[in-house]
């Protein structure tokens, strides 16, 4: 419903964050929060967002009263960690096409938060994600290192290899 | 002395505060510049608005960090650190030096 909102006033917006690692999990991780990232300004995001019930609710975040997440457009560029996102996939449903993270962004997205951040649940939620989808893990690698994280990295690509929790490919 | 490039000096004194100790929470940048809290909470949201700060809650201080996933924190850290060596000895002596290691409870502060 959003992408259609911001399609209809010609609005780019890619979806990052817990939202994807929902979609590409099949929601073995559930998340109520929808992060975009867009180029346009928060005025026009705001008056196309309303025409579908959306209020504005602080300068970047948005809601209604019959929808249970939170969606909030997080300021430009589009990154993972210092590299600016490359890829995109288009994703389409029943409800129109949803604009993501890849699921090897999506994977360094969560490791981002977990090298930064020592978050444990990001780190679940990567790998997650790696179990789930076709994942470029010579690419996250090549990524970790360049961000100064290997040792983090060694510690993912080793439970990549266990990965008892996970539902191993 | 950035003042010119960020808008305004708040967002100047919060982020040498961040360069510097790599934490500050507004309370304690009012009391050491001796301007109104609100003032720097202002900012404080502006910077985190931008993806520039994060934070989070300890206790019940909101305490902000520069943002490790900033995507052009290296090069905002360069310019903090080339324009930090330019600020006055006397500026540095009285807002950047403050005691930062442990000292354990009881002590005379």
């Amino acid at each position: 419903m959003i992408f259609r909102a911001l399609d209809k006033k010609d609005i780019d917006a890619i979806l990052v964050g817990g939202a994807c690692v929902s979609i590409y999990t099949k929601n073995k991780y559930q998340s109520f929060d929808l992060d975009f990232v867009t180029h346009s300004a928060m005025k026009e995001v705001a008056a196309a967002l309303s025409e579908f019930g959306f209020q504005r609710k602080s300068s970047r975040h948005f809601s209604r009263d019959d929808c249970p997440f939170f969606v909030e457009f997080v300021a430009p560029p589009a990154a993972i960690g210092s590299e600016p996102v490359r890829d995109k996939i288009a994703l389409r449903t029943k409800r129109g096409t949803i604009i993501l993270l890849t699921p090897t962004d999506s994977v360094k997205d969560r490791l981002a938060a977990y090298y930064h951040w020592n978050d444990p649940q990001a780190l679940e939620q990567a790998l997650m994600v790696a179990f789930a989808q076709k994942t470029d893990l010579s690419e996250v690698k090549r990524w970790s290192l360049k961000e100064g994280h290997a040792e983090k990295c060694r510690v993912f690509m080793k439970m990549m290899k266990t990965g008892v929790n996970y539902g191993r490919r | 002395m950035l003042e010119g490039l960020f808008g305004n000096i708040t967002i100047e004194k919060i982020l040498f505060t961040l360069f510097v100790y790599g934490e500050g929470y507004p309370l304690g940048m009012a009391k050491t510049f001796g301007v109104a809290v609100n003032r720097f909470q202002q900012q404080l949201k502006r910077l985190e608005d931008a993806g520039i700060v994060a934070s989070k809650l300890i206790g019940r201080v909101r305490v902000y960090a520069l943002n490790p996933r900033y995507p052009f924190l290296a090069e905002l850290k360069t310019l903090l650190e080339k324009a930090y060596e330019f600020l006055p000895e006397k500026e540095k002596e009285a807002y950047y030096r403050r005691r930062t290691r442990p000292r354990r409870t009881g002590k005379p502060q």
